[in-house]
This record gives structure tokens, C-alpha cells and sequence, in this order.
């Protein structure tokens, strides 16, 4: 035999067997992650609280639920799938008679199998945490009328699916009173990461806000058509500082803008910033003035009592929809948990004196942002950021003098208030 | 004056981790091994510098760990292609996959977690007091100024020595190099370990100074600008700097240009369809090698065949 083709040939070999080798060392590493049973073993004195529960209701004891949670994100990262991660930690840990499993990074197209998965595992209870998830629920709830569903974040009900949200418009107009009280330049910068109804709705409440304390200041907005892109954040933030902005505030899941207005104080040169989601006090410490905080375990909480305890089935969840706010406790203000206003920018805010449109009185906008904290967490609350007169970019009047902003306006928002200086991309806000 | 020293600072800030990719891609391109893992060497490298560089608080040793694994994977693509001489892009993207699965897997517990230690930024005496360019090229992390020494010494090697006519001989002929004497086989090796090296360096230039942070995927496509820039700035050291930047500036600016109303896809096109069009000059051949595009790209060498 000729020996150039045995090398061919031998070669050839080979490179099949390597290229089968990695193919599949790259399929193991590129299969979804293992479904993971609970971590934290439950604890033995929340019996009693549960059972204190079923008290009234002639149970002796909480019937066993098997709940399971499904990510958009890995739960490692630094915003939404973290956050619900913990809620679900939080039920787990209190409630023996209750197990739960968890997926994360889902995607659109593998939510349904997971679904069918988990239900097969024997869970009567499935979360699912991303807007992405909505339709592979609803197909998932049609499929199973036996299971209970809740979405987070979309607005498809079914008798064995309901839906339920933390909002946080209120915190971000708290911040933009902040942040209008703060800026020199009467620039504040935005980082943005999509052009979708509830992001649009948050730089909405927050330039709201910064109106409320300094009509003249304008809100800047970039786009990162990204949840979760720290290069570009830093980009972003980096153009809007060098474009005047003295004062900014982001929804994109990581603390990269926090971090980069701390450089920019180390350099000599304040920027404010509010943090996004999750507790950033220690990326900014001298420069992160407050923030949003989520509390979904609020949710989780509510919902898991109520269908173990047979108040949700499957048949009645048509018109449930959980959109919590300050008063339920399922939001809190600040940069980091129990710190609604960075200590070290307390006697910042309170030198500085604003007017309560409302009653005209003055006082500094420290006591502002207290006085609205309390009215927007009372039982009915007496303010709402989204009270007319509101003019959209356009110069339209979009909500009448007097006249508040209901649920379906506000979850379908796709105009920017007056002061707001971008555009929502085409396709956007829809 | 100062929006031009800003602009040029951040071109270069934005620059460097594709700069330090591309020169090491263009040894190994110059030597006839195409390496389509750049993407997965950087992620490996950017993960393995940030754990390293958080765990002992020392970013010297984060950078040189991430040079490490930079290196050792790219020996895994150089045995694949240069020794069982298998095909180089398959082995490549296999590299880019495995890059990226391992980088998620090894530091999942690292995401978002804030680096303990920052790389300080040092002004180079005398050098940054020059008006405009001073402080946009010279009042940078060490990291910047080492992807500067490594144009100059890389273009000065890589034209001016015998070393560096070695290297393009194998590139462009190894069949008569090997005649010449030169080891094709531990040329080739050498400059997919530098390639592999600067890669991984690169990474641990995101991960530890421009995110500083790290998260899956975080490379987000810089391997493979680099991959185009390599024929952008036709297997020239010095014209990769300019392509980098370039580039570099405009993915930068893109958040300034976006209040102007141009989209950001449009920008990320850029590098690509430069690409295409240098490789659409390439077709001719006497233009080929008047750009320097080495014709042993992408082709194993049998040294047996040198008898036939």
C-alpha cells in the first residue's frame, strides 16, 4: 500500500476521533444545566408557624406541595434570576411541608420541556420567572389542568394560571427626586437595557421625579439592547458622563455603572448614582445614593400558603394578578437592605430645599422623599408619581390634571414624558 | 480638545483586549494555523484571571494565570492541527465551544462578584503632558502599555529578524523552509502559544479592567473581530494597532452615536463587512501576496511529502 494514503487515511481516522471527543466534551458542556433538588434543608421550628397557619382552617397539618421555579438567567447573576432564586430559598427554608426544585437559564424554547419535566417529577406548583415564559406556560396550563402556573411578568390568565409582579415605579420616582435635587449640570444620564413597556414605564416615574424638584433638568437615555452586558454599560456610562451627565440611574443587571461613578469620584469627579435591583452599596460607597430593592419572597409567600391551603386552585386564578408595590412590602428603597439613603449622602439631601407641589410647603428634599416614601406605603396610597398633568415628548397631554394612571396605561406605556431626552427604538414599547 | 482626549483614551481602552488577540492571531496566521478558538481562549483567560486575581488578590498573577491557560489551550488546537494535522477550523470553533461551556462551569461562583483589587491606571511621566495625545495613550493600566511594547517588538520580529522571516517562510511555504532548515512543526507550535498567550491576556484585560467583573459569555464577540481584524490589518502588527482602535472607538461610541439616531447592529457589522472586503482584494493572487496573506494558510504540512 502506498504509505501517503495510509497517512491520509490514518490521519483521517484521527481527526474523526478527535472531532468526536470534543464534540462531545462541547455537547456535555453545552447541555442545559442539571435540574438541582433543594439545597437548604428545612428548618424544624417553621413547622409550627405553618401549623399555626392551618390552625383556624381545622388542619393538623400543612398538606406536602411540591413547587418548582424556572430562570431565564443563571441564579448567579446580579439582578432578576438571583432575586426570585432567593424568594424561592426564603419559602423553601420556612415552610417544612414544602419542596421545591429549580431550573435556571431557560430559554423560550426549552421552558416547555422543563415544564413537562417538573410536572412529571410531581410538582403541582410552577413558577415561571420570565416574560420570555409566557407562552410555554399558558400551553403548558392548557395541557395540564391539574397543575397551578404563575407567571411572572406577562398578562396571560387562565383558571390554572395566574400572574404577579414586584413593581417598581415608585422607588424610581423616590430616585428621581433624588437625582433631581443632586445634578448640576441639569443632565442625568440613563442606562437602559431594553426598549420594552416596564423600562420605559421606570425612566418614566424616575424623570417624573427629577421634574418634580428641577422642571428644567433633562433625563438622558441610552440603549444597551442587552439585560446583562457589563462592557457595554461601562460604554454607555463613560458617553453620557463625558456628555455632562453629573447624576445616573440604570436597569440592566449588573453593578457596572455603580462601579464606574465610584472611578469617576476617585478621579475627582462626583457622579450620583442609584442602584438597580439588588443591594450595590458596596460598589459605590461614596456615590450610590439610593436605589430599588425587590422582595419577591413577599409574593412567593402569599401564594404558596394560599394554594396549599386550597384558597388558589385550579379552576379560580383566571383574575389573579399580583402587582406589589411599596405597601405589600414586596419593594423597599435603597442601595442596600435596611438603607433607604446612603448615610454618607443624608446631609447632602437635607441642605438641599425643595417645595412639596402638593401643599406648597418647603422642605428639603430629604424629607421629600421620606413624606412620599410614607404616602405611597399607605394602605390607600395618597400620592401616585403617575398623576396628571403629564405631557409626553410631543408636547401631548397624555394624563389629565388630576387623573391617575391605571394598571393596563402604565404595563402598555410606550411614550417618554417631557423631559426625557431619547427615543424608543421601532418595535419597541409594543 | 477634551472630547478628543476622551475619545481617544476610551478607543484605546475599548482597543486593547482586540488589539492583544489580534497580534497574537496574526503569529499564528503568519505560520499557517488558522485559530478560530480566539473567542474561547479569551473567555478562559478572562475567567481564569478574575478567580485567580480575586482568590490571591494579586492581578500579576491573574494576568499570567490567564496567559497560561490561554496557552495551554491553544496547544490543544496546535497538537489537533499541527501534529494529527486535522482540519484547523473545525478544531478552532471546537475551541471557541469549549472555551466557552468551561469558562461558565469553572467560575460559576464568580459572577458579579466585585474584584477585591483594581489594576491602577499609571500616567507615564513627561509622555502624558502632551497636549491630546498625552492623556488619551498615555495615562493608562500597565496592561495598555504592554499591548504597545507588544506591537514593537512583535512588528520588529516579525520583519526584521531571522526569526520573523522563518515564521513567514512556514506561512507561506513550509515545504521550502523546512528545506532551509527550519523546524516547521516547533515554529508553528510557538506561534499558536503566543497566539494563545496574548488571547488569554486579552480576556483577563475585561475581566480585570474593563468590565472589572466577571460573567458568562462576557467576551461577547471580541474573538472574532479579532479573527477579522487579522485580515484588516493585513498580518501587520502595526496596522493591527490602527484596527483596534478603530474598531474599538467605534464600538465605544456607539452609545454617543445612538443619540444621533445610528443603530448599534449597524456599527457591529463593521469589522465583518471590512473583512469581506479585504478578502474580496485577496482573490487576486499577486494582490494576496502583496497584502501578505500567508498561502500555506489553513494547510497541514506533511513533511514526508517533501520526498515526492
Amino acid at each position: 500500500m502506498d504509505s501517503r494514503a495510509v497517512g491520509t487515511t490514518g490521519v483521517l481516522v484521527i481527526a474523526i476521533i478527535v472531532v468526536a471527543i470534543v464534540a462531545g466534551v462541547v455537547g456535555y458542556f453545552a447541555a442545559p444545566p442539571k435540574i438541582v433538588e433543594k439545597e437548604v434543608p428545612a428548618t424544624p421550628k417553621t413547622v409550627e408557624e405553618a401549623k399555626q397557619i392551618v390552625a383556624p382552617l381545622g388542619l393538623t397539618v400543612m398538606p406536602k406541595l411540591k413547587a418548582a421555579w424556572i430562570y431565564v438567567g443563571p441564579i448567579g447573576d446580579y439582578g432578576w434570576s438571583h432575586a426570585h432564586n432567593m424568594g424561592r430559598l426564603y419559602v423553601d427554608k420556612k415552610f417544612d411541608w414544602l419542596d421545591t426544585m429549580y431550573a435556571e437559564s431557560v430559554s423560550k424554547a426549552n421552558c416547555k420541556q422543563y415544564i413537562e419535566n417538573f410536572i412529571q417529577q410531581g410538582c403541582k406548583l410552577i413558577f415561571t420567572t420570565s416574560f420570555d415564559h409566557m407562552y410555554p406556560t399558558a400551553e403548558a396550563a392548557d395541557e395540564h389542568p391539574d397543575v397551578i402556573f404563575f407567571h411572572c411578568s406577562g398578562y396571560i390568565r387562565k383558571p390554572n394560571m395566574g400572574t404577579y409582579f414586584a413593581e417598581f415605579y415608585q422607588l424610581y420616582y423616590l430616585n428621581g427626586l433624588m437625582a433631581g435635587a443632586l445634578t448640576k449640570t441639569g443632565k442625568i444620564g440613563y442606562v437602559a437595557a431594553q426598549p420594552i413597556p416596564e423600562v420605559i414605564r421606570h425612566i418614566n416615574a424616575f424623570a417624573l421625579g427629577v421634574k418634580e424638584v428641577n422642571p428644567n433638568a433633562t433625563v438622558h437615555v441610552r440603549w444597551l439592547f442587552a439585560w446583562y452586558d457589563p462592557t457595554k454599560a461601562r460604554e454607555a456610562a463613560e458617553a453620557l458622563i463625558n456628555e455632562g451627565c453629573d447624576v445616573l440611574a440604570f436597569t440592566e443587571d449588573t453593578p457596572t455603572v455603580v462601579s464606574v461613578c465610584q472611578e469617576k469620584y476617585e478621579e475627582g469627579k462626583p457622579v450620583y448614582v442609584f442602584a438597580h435591583y439588588s443591594p450595590m452599596l458596596k460598589y459605590g460607597p461614596d456615590v450610590c445614593v439610593s436605589g430599588q430593592l425587590v422582595h419577591w419572597e413577599k409574593i412567593y409567600e402569599d401564594i404558596i400558603i394560599k394554594v396549599a391551603l386550597g384558597v388558589y386552585n385550579t379552576t379560580n386564578l383566571e383574575n389573579v394578578d399580583y402587582w406589589w408595590m411599596l405597601k405589600e412590602g414586596a419593594v423597599e428603597l435603597g442601595c442596600d437592605y435596611g438603607v433607604p439613603i446612603n448615610p454618607k449622602l443624608v446631609p447632602v439631601l437635607q441642605q438641599i430645599k425643595v417645595k412639596d407641589k402638593l401643599t406648597g410647603q418647603e422642605m428639603s428634599v430629604y424629607d421629600l422623599v421620606m413624606l412620599r416614601l410614607k404616602q405611597m406605603s399607605e394602605e390607600a396610597p395618597t400620592f401616585d408619581p403617575f398623576t396628571g398633568p403629564i405631557y409626553d415628548q410631543d408636547g401631548n397631554l397624555r394624563v389629565h390634571p388630576g387623573e391617575r394612571l391605571g394598571h393596563d396605561a402604565l404595563w402598555t406605556m410606550n411614550w417618554f414624558v417631557d423631559n426625557v431626552v431619547g427615543t424608543i427604538p421601532a418595535g419597541g414599547g409594543e | 480638545m477634551a472630547a478628543t482626549e476622551e475619545l481617544i483614551r476610551v478607543a484605546v481602552e475599548a482597543g486593547t483586549p482586540l488589539l492583544l488577540a489580534t497580534l497574537g492571531e496574526i503569529y499564528a496566521e503568519r505560520s499557517g494555523v488558522l485559530n478560530l478558538g480566539v473567542e474561547g481562549m479569551m473567555l478562559m483567560g478572562a475567567a481564569t484571571g478574575f478567580m485567580v486575581t480575586f482568590v490571591t488578590h494579586n492581578p500579576l498573577l491573574g494576568v499570567v494565570a490567564a496567559a497560561v491557560v490561554g496557552v495551554l489551550l491553544s496547544l490543544v488546537h496546535a497538537f489537533v492541527s499541527i501534529t494529527l494535522r486535522a482540519n484547523q477550523v473545525v478544531s478552532g470553533l471546537a475551541l471557541t465551544m469549549i472555551g466557552l461551556g468551561l469558562s461558565s462551569l469553572i467560575a460559576r461562583k464568580f459572577v458579579g462578584l466585585p474584584l477585591p483589587v483594581r489594576i491602577p491606571t499609571i500616567p507615564i511621566p513627561g509622555l502624558s503632558q502632551i497636549p491630546i495625545i498625552g492623556p488619551g495613550f498615555f495615562n493608562h493600566d500597565p496592561l495598555v502599555y504592554f499591548s504597545y511594547a507588544c506591537v514593537a517588538i512583535l512588528w520588529y520580529v516579525l520583519y526584521k529578524t531571522k526569526m520573523g522571516a522563518a515564521i513567514r517562510a512556514v506561512g507561506e511555504n513550509p515545504a521550502a523552509a523546512d528545506a532551509m532548515g527550519v523546524n516547521v512543526f516547533l515554529v508553528r507550535y510557538l506561534c499558536v502559544a503566543l497566539g494563545g498567550g496574548l488571547a488569554g491576556i486579552a480576556g483577563a484585560y475585561l475581566s480585570l479592567v474593563y468590565a472589572p467583573m466577571w460573567i458568562e459569555n462576557m467576551t461577547a464577540g471580541r474573538g472574532w473581530i479579532a479573527i477579522a481584524l487579522v485580515v484588516f490589518a493585513l498580518w501587520d502588527p502595526l496596522r493591527a494597532m490602527i484596527g483596534a482602535y478603530l474598531f474599538g472607538g467605534l464600538e465605544a461610541a456607539q452609545f454617543t452615536l445612538q443619540a444621533r439616531g445610528i443603530d448599534p447592529s449597524l456599527l457591529g457589522m463593521l469589522p465583518y463587512i471590512a473583512t469581506i472586503i479585504v478578502l474580496l482584494i485577496g482573490v487576486k493572487e499577486t494582490l494576496r501576496k502583496r497584502i501578505g496573506a500567508p498561502a500555506a494558510l489553513c494547510k497541514p504540512y506533511y513533511r514526508e511529502e517533501r520526498t515526492l
